[in-house]
């Protein structure tokens, strides 16, 4: 009897290791491979062999070590790449399409990260995209607001704010004092507002950052926009690579992208790529 | 007229020259004198006027020495066949008689002449006097056909000096049969007198089909045969879609043939247009109300001596027909830095120095000089570099306007200065224009040049100093690039989000399990305590009750210090349990303001002070024992006066 548990003991370890440690071990192998990846590129680039950085990036996120940081290096690759094509005409292989994708990655995960965001600009200089409808004041605003720190940050603020919110709660009811109490009374107000405050901002943050409707053009020239999902259609515009869309529905091998100002239009779905 | 003024010219110019010479002493005088700082200025000044002066007098004494005699001949250039016209030779001065040799008019029939007229006079001015004579010998010639004919040179001797007219040319033509309807007598009223061939306005162009940029010539004619007494009105056609700029011309009537017929001209007015758009533009029509003189032959009122003849005005509306213009577009194959210049154009540079120092004003000067729409021409643009601070293109405008378009130069002044030394090269500067005589595009444009500026040690353009910073101004956006990559380790992965996960449900529900806690467990601990003070009050009078039996036992044993300590600890402690006030903490004062906070009678209050301080006294003092028990009894009266008042 107790051998026989003993046996099952051992084959369940025995099976457990066999399942994680080859986990284990794939896991240690992405994070040199991706090591190696983020120095190669660095290296790349300093040398201004934009295409090698651009692989060497590249094989970092495929390891699975994707941060804003490792895609906004590789959209600077590809943005230099297409700068320094030797062709007819900069960005031909669709090289400003990606960064600006890549840009984009970046900034959802990191909506902090600044250069993202000016290299981003830059970018959209080179593209035929579209003044965006302007957002109302309060939205604006809003939106700054939730791009001030990552969701984590904000979390991080809303649940120590609920911290001193405890606190004070516990200064208020079990003090004699009244100075004390009302102090308490009122910062705990405060700190309950920005416990609010900061947890609606963090899923503000969580949304942009989970939302998949979020698309680039990737072409090597312009793409063909459709009023319907027939190649036969009118073709209402011509957007350059590297335009962001969102797309609100797909049908086949057509998708239906909304431009920032509001037109809508049919693509194929192999032109466009979801952030 | 003429004459007279060229009599008085030496005169004229005499009195200048004096006028020149006292201004000139008068000049060098005073300045001298008064403006001894400013002489060399003045001198040259001085030249200048004595320079003006002699060239003015030199001239009006050339214009006296060629005032000679003149002799000319007048006649007309165009004329019809069957119409006589006049042949007049005139000349200034007295010739000698029976010295004209007239020529020998030998393709004309002469009906007359050469009838003689002299003129004569006499001028006083200034006291002097100055004569002027004429004298004309006209013939009147029939031509016999049409062509072209010359009236030979006639000849005159003056003091006996022999002068000649020029030969001149006379065109005969043959009018068309039919066309004199003006003449027909057989209609009786004066306007129908005047055919509608008579008189008419026509707006001549110089040509209907150009390109855009050119420009042509219109001028509104008036072509008559008739008496014209006045003009009463002029509409001018709108000329839209040209831009139209009046030219200066000359509005002395001429000759003109049209369909035929020998008209008189007047040039109305004369206009330069430029096209501002391609495509077919017609200038519609011109409309002018002009007052004719019908000269009409009275056949029943006929006198023999004033011949009978009836002037009547008629007033006529003429309409110029209106005119269409082809304006083409500009051909295919424009250069890159073509602008819309269209005429013929030579361009001339002025470059700068080929070596300059840094933080050195200099300028690039551009001349575009030719006939055509210079009005139109936008500056060439040239790419310095960066590092050199442009300012604003000048531009100075010498053009003028001529029948065959604008002409002149534009000078373009491009003035910058070199910030950073090194060698620059400044582009070919382009210029490109549509010669409308080949019909092709042309570029004319400078040779690149090399500038280089040497650096003037005092700043580098790299590195400003505190010294120099204000010339740089703020600073300027040149070019945007994106920024550098990220170096430096691997940053870790991107972290998932933390909320609404099952970790940050459980850390609210740990926050708030802890509040719970730590509220309970206070709560309790709070409790207990208020519940060992609520003790305490309630049993103060026993314990003072206790500690006042105490002080009797002492007063028994007349152990006086004993029994005061005693009696001072039972009525403090009687406070400090009452109304929870620790001991250390208690003054006479405060047990005042407790008592009356709690409504005890002011009276009590001072009595239970009074027993306090006379005890205090008591303790260390000799005294009787009559004392102590005076002061037991008033004691137990004040603590149950208070006892029953708190109550309450």
């Amino acid at each position: 009897m107790r051998d026989r548990l003993y046996n099952i003991i051992c084959v369940a370890l025995v099976s457990v290791a066999s399942v994680v440690s080859p986990a284990v071990v794939r896991a240690a192998d992405n994070e040199t491979t991706a090591h190696a990846g983020w120095n190669a590129g660095i290296e790349a680039y300093n040398a201004k062999e934009y295409a090698a950085a651009v692989e060497a990036f590249e094989s970092v996120v495929a390891n699975d070590y994707a941060s804003a940081e490792v895609y906004y290096n590789l959209a600077n690759a590809y943005f230099k790449l297409g700068q320094q094509a030797t062709t007819s005409r900069p960005f031909a292989g669709g090289e400003l399409g990606r960064a600006v994708l890549n840009y984009e990655r970046a900034l959802k995960l990191d909506p902090t990260l600044d250069d993202a965001r000016y290299n981003l600009d830059i970018a959209k200089d080179y593209t035929n995209d579209t003044e965006a409808v302007p957002e109302s004041f309060i939205a604006r605003l809003w939106h700054s607001m939730a791009g001030a720190m990552t969701t984590n940050g904000w979390v991080i603020l809303s649940l120590s704010s609920l911290l001193v919110t405890v606190v004070l709660l516990l200064f208020y009811l079990l003090n004699g004092a009244i100075l004390v109490r009302k102090v308490a009374f009122f910062v705990a107000i405060a700190t309950v507002s920005l416990f609010i405050l900061a947890t609606a901002l963090s899923l503000t943050q969580l949304k942009a950052a989970t939302t998949s409707s979020r698309a680039v053009i990737l072409t090597n020239d312009t793409t063909p926009v459709h009023a319907s999902p027939d190649s036969a259609s009118k073709i209402i515009r011509e957007p350059s690579q590297g335009v962001t869309v969102e797309i609100e529905r797909s049908q086949d091998e057509w998708s239906e992208v909304r431009f920032a100002d509001g037109e809508k239009g049919w693509v194929r779905s192999t032109n466009v790529e979801i952030i | 007229m003429l004459l007279s003024i060229i009599r008085v010219l030496p005169f004229v110019s005499y009195v200048s020259y004096v006028t020149y010479i006292s201004f000139c002493s008068l000049c060098n005088k005073t300045l001298s004198e008064a403006f001894d700082k400013y002489r060399r200025k003045s001198k040259f000044y001085m030249m200048r006027i004595r320079h003006f002066l002699l060239v003015l007098s030199a001239l009006m004494i050339s214009w006296a020495a060629v005032a000679q005699v003149s002799f000319t001949v007048d006649a007309p250039a165009l004329t019809a066949l069957g119409q006589p016209f006049r042949v007049a030779f005139a000349i200034d001065a007295e010739p000698e008689n029976g010295s004209l040799v007239a020529p020998d008019f030998k393709d004309f029939d002469i009906l007359a002449g050469p009838s003689v007229s002299r003129g004569h006079s006499v001028q006083f001015i200034n006291g002097k006097q100055s004569s002027s004579f004429n004298c004309t010998y006209t013939y009147v010639l029939m031509p016999r056909e049409s062509g072209t004919f010359t009236i030979g040179s006639a000849s005159v001797k003056v003091d006996g000096k022999t002068y000649t007219t020029k030969p001149q040319l006379v065109e005969v033509i043959a009018e068309k049969q039919g066309a004199s309807g003006g003449t027909d007598t057989t209609t009786t009223t004066p306007e129908n007198r005047i055919g509608k061939d008579d008189i008419f306005l026509r707006l001549k162009v110089s040509s209907s089909e150009l390109y855009k940029g050119e420009s042509l010539r219109a001028s509104l004619v008036l072509y008559t045969r008739v008496t014209v007494e006045n003009i009463e009105s002029l509409t001018m056609p709108p000329f839209d879609g040209f831009w139209s700029q009046e030219l200066t011309f000359d509005n002395s009537p001429s000759r003109e043939e049209f369909k035929g017929r020998v008209y008189e001209t007047y040039k109305i007015t004369e206009l330069l247009l430029s096209p501002q758009e391609s495509g077919k533009i017609v200038i519609p029509e011109a409309v002018m109300n002009v007052g004719v003189q019908v000269v009409v032959q009275e056949k029943r009122h006929y006198d023999p001596i004033f011949g009978g003849r009836q002037v009547y005005r008629v007033s006529r509306e003429l309409k110029s027909a209106p005119v269409t213009i082809n304006v083409k577009e500009f051909p295919a194959g424009a250069p890159q830095s073509f602008n819309g210049a269209v005429g013929n154009f030579s361009l001339r540079s002025t470059m700068p120095e080929a070596e300059i120092d840094a933080n050195s004003a200099d300028q690039i000067e551009i001349t575009i000089a030719g006939t055509g729409n210079l009005k139109f021409i936008t500056a060439p643009r040239i790419a310095l570099p960066e590092s050199f601070e442009v300012y604003d293109t000048k531009v100075v405008d010498n053009c003028k306007l001529t029948p065959t378009g604008t002409s002149g130069s534009l000078t373009y002044t491009y003035p910058f200065v070199a910030r950073s030394a090194g060698t620059f090269t400044i582009p070919r500067i382009e210029f490109s224009f549509f010669n409308t005589e080949t019909k092709a595009y042309e570029t004319l444009a400078t040779e690149p040049f090399t500038l280089v500026v040497k650096d003037d040690g005092s700043t580098t353009a790299t590195v400003p100093t505190a010294s120099n910073y204000s010339n740089y101004g703020p600073m300027r956006q040149l070019d945007r690039d994106i920024r550098f990559i990220h170096t430096g380790a691997l940053p870790s992965k991107a972290a998932a989000a933390f909320i609404l996960t099952p970790l940050y449900w459980l850390v609210i529900v740990l926050i708030v399990a802890l509040f719970i806690l730590v509220f309970v467990v206070l709560r309790k601990r709070i409790r207990e305590r208020n519940n060992t003070v609520a003790r305490r009050m309630r049993h103060a009078d026993k314990i003072a009750v206790q500690r006042l039996r105490m002080a009797e036992r002492y007063m028994v044993e007349q152990n006086r210090h004993a029994f005061y300590e005693e009696m001072l600890r039972a009525m403090w402690g009687y406070i400090s349990d009452k109304f929870n006030i620790p001991v250390s903490n208690l003054t006479k004062e405060k047990i005042r303001e407790e008592l009356y906070r709690r409504n005890v009678a002011e009276a009590t209050a001072e009595q239970f002070c009074e027993v306090i301080s006379r005890s205090e006294e008591a303790q260390y003092a000799p005294s009787t024992t009559g004392e102590m028990d005076e002061i037991y009894a008033e004691a137990v009266e004040v603590i149950s006066k208070i006892e029953s008042a708190v109550k309450k």
